[in-house]
């Protein structure tokens, strides 16, 4: 059974088709690449597969179940999770808060020290430790975005959805930020992850199979290899992958 | 040093009067729970802290069926009865799907607190009209001068250290999310007009205990209690301290009242001028209020 599993998708705003008609398969253990040139529809169908945006028409199944008309909360808490373009931590609390907001249950059965020992691992996958009590608002911005996705890491998410997890850092960083990932599912603490990302090397470093979307719809997808062979894609897209 | 004054003060006027502040200074507090921390502006919590003040003075004074009711009770079916008024008012403003936010949710409260105004006047006997209820219990050896300071002063150091260990607790560390970006609380999977409809309540029973005690002091309750004057007058002394901190507020609403006092007797027709360039002056330089930029020079 895929992790999820999109049929027909479709979002129109105004007159304007964002996404038309889009089907997406994203396999257990995937690493699934969105790219497409600005405005293809690649942010629109990811918020539409968390819920922030409600589709026109389509439908969407997660682990089996749909969630088409379930709004984001119910989503997050089956066990997807969203990591921001725009980067939206709690810049009046400290790094460790904003952490445990992450991870804290949002039922009430296990005890505060569960939460921080869940917190301390991620704080060190997400190398954070030296900067855990200074408050968000006073981070760079490569650690802003690391601590965004260590807000998302601790809601203990199974599919993880990145939205240009790369903008604004350095290589370097956009090189550990693609080790986080694989160590993320090396050690199975996710089960997929969509990443839509303009940063082509990026996506040669993490992603399994990728989806090219062009006004809207799915022009081509498969591993990147086959993908970029593809004429119909190297006219409108992927001339920039050579 | 106001605050604590009265321990070593023989004057009963003036130790009566700081115990007075002392109860709108928990007003204070509950009004920068939720303003302050969760970012809830309110133009409406004079409704809890005066329809508290009604509450306690229709179920101990009036006549009728099982009224009137004994202090105790009355005071705690005052408190109850804030409570449900916000937690009626919240079942509207933070609804799972349209919930009020920001201008919105202001002028809702807004309207409450005109609506209460017009319905304590127009109430006939039950609310008194403009006259208000004149209430004749009295809270015993905890009514006049030292007795009604430490009652006063207890309640304020009990909501002072609640609030403090609500505010450092897994639901306080959530709604301070929900006061910085309450969209992103959301998406991590909190339900938060659940989270924000029990603060709400909280903050209006707060404000109901103080209401309760403060009115039946003073001994009177008019329509101006519930009014749109006491609710601004309250988003003054939380701006003036510093909102988002707890000490701040209690310095607003005791030194401003105090000052105000003071001015009025002695400056017979400027004081009010005097107090207002004072808050602009305050407002313009200091944005964060005085504990607020206090606490941000310590952090940087």
């Amino acid at each position: 059974m895929s992790v999820l599993s999109v049929s027909g998708l479709g979002k129109t705003f105004g007159g304007l088709k964002a996404v038309a008609n889009v089907d997406l398969e994203v396999e257990r253990g995937e690493m699934h690449g969105l790219i497409g040139a600005n405005g293809a529809g690649k942010t629109t169908l990811l918020h539409l597969i968390y819920g922030r945006i409600r589709p026109d028409r389509g439908s969407i199944h997660f682990n089996g179940t749909d969630v088409t008309l379930l709004p984001v909360t119910a989503r997050a808490r089956m066990g997807m999770g969203l990591v921001f373009q725009i980067i939206s931590v709690f810049d009046g609390l400290s790094v460790n808060e904003n952490l445990l907001l992450g991870a804290l249950p949002k039922d009430s059965t296990r005890s505060d020290s569960v939460d921080q020992i869940e917190v301390e691992k991620v704080i060190e996958l997400v190398d954070l430790g030296a900067v855990r009590d200074r408050s968000a608002g006073k981070l760079g911005h490569g650690e802003k975005q690391r601590l965004e996705m260590g807000m998302v890491l601790l809601t203990r998410p199974t599919l993880l959805l990145l939205d240009e997890p790369t903008s604004g850092m350095t290589q370097a960083e956009s090189r550990r930020t693609a080790g986080l990932l694989q160590t993320l599912r090396s050690e199975g603490a996710i089960d997929a992850a969509i990443v839509v990302e303009h940063n082509i090397e990026f996506i040669r470093l993490v992603a399994d199979r990728v989806t090219v979307m062009h006004r809207g719809t799915v022009l081509a997808g498969g591993p990147i290899d086959e993908v970029q062979n593809d004429p119909a894609v190297q006219a409108s897209f992927l001339g920039r992958l050579h | 040093m106001l605050v604590a004054a009265p321990l070593v003060s023989r004057d009963a006027f003036f130790v009566d009067r700081i115990g007075r502040f002392l109860l709108l200074a928990v007003f204070a507090l509950s009004v920068d729970l939720i303003w302050g921390y969760g970012g809830m502006f309110t133009f409406g919590q004079a409704a809890f802290f005066g329809g508290a003040g009604y509450a306690v003075g229709i179920l101990s004074t009036r006549e009728a069926g099982i009224l009137p009711l004994p202090l105790a009770v009355s005071i705690v079916g005052a408190v109850a009865a804030s409570a449900l008024l916000a937690l009626g008012i919240s079942y509207f403003t933070f609804a799972r799907r349209g919930g009020l936010r920001g201008v919105e949710f202001a002028v809702v409260t807004l309207a409450v607190s005109v609506a209460l105004e017009r319905l304590a006047n127009a109430g006939g006997p039950v609310t008194g009209g403009q006259n208000g209820i004149l209430m004749t219990y009295r809270l015993g050896p905890l009514h006049q001068a030292h007795g009604f300071y430490l009652l006063a002063a207890a309640i304020l150091v009990l909501t002072y250290f609640g609030l403090k260990r609500y505010l450092r607790s897994r639901a306080g560390l959530v709604f301070r999310g929900i006061g910085q970006n309450e969209e992103r609380v959301e998406l991590l999977g909190y339900d938060v007009p659940r989270i924000k409809r029990w603060t709400f309540v909280l903050s209006g029973a707060i404000a109901g205990l103080a209401g309760s005690l403060f009115y039946l002091h003073e001994g009177i309750v008019s329509p101006a209690a519930v009014g749109v004057g006491s609710s601004t007058l309250v988003l003054l002394w939380v701006v003036l301290g510093g909102k988002g901190t707890l000490i701040g507020p209690i310095a607003g609403a005791v030194a401003l009242p105090y000052l105000t006092a003071r001015l009025s007797g002695t400056l017979l027709d400027t004081w009010l001028v005097v107090v207002g360039v004072i808050l602009v002056v305050v407002i313009l330089l200091i944005p964060a209020g005085i504990f607020g930029f206090l606490n941000r020079e310590r952090v940087s």
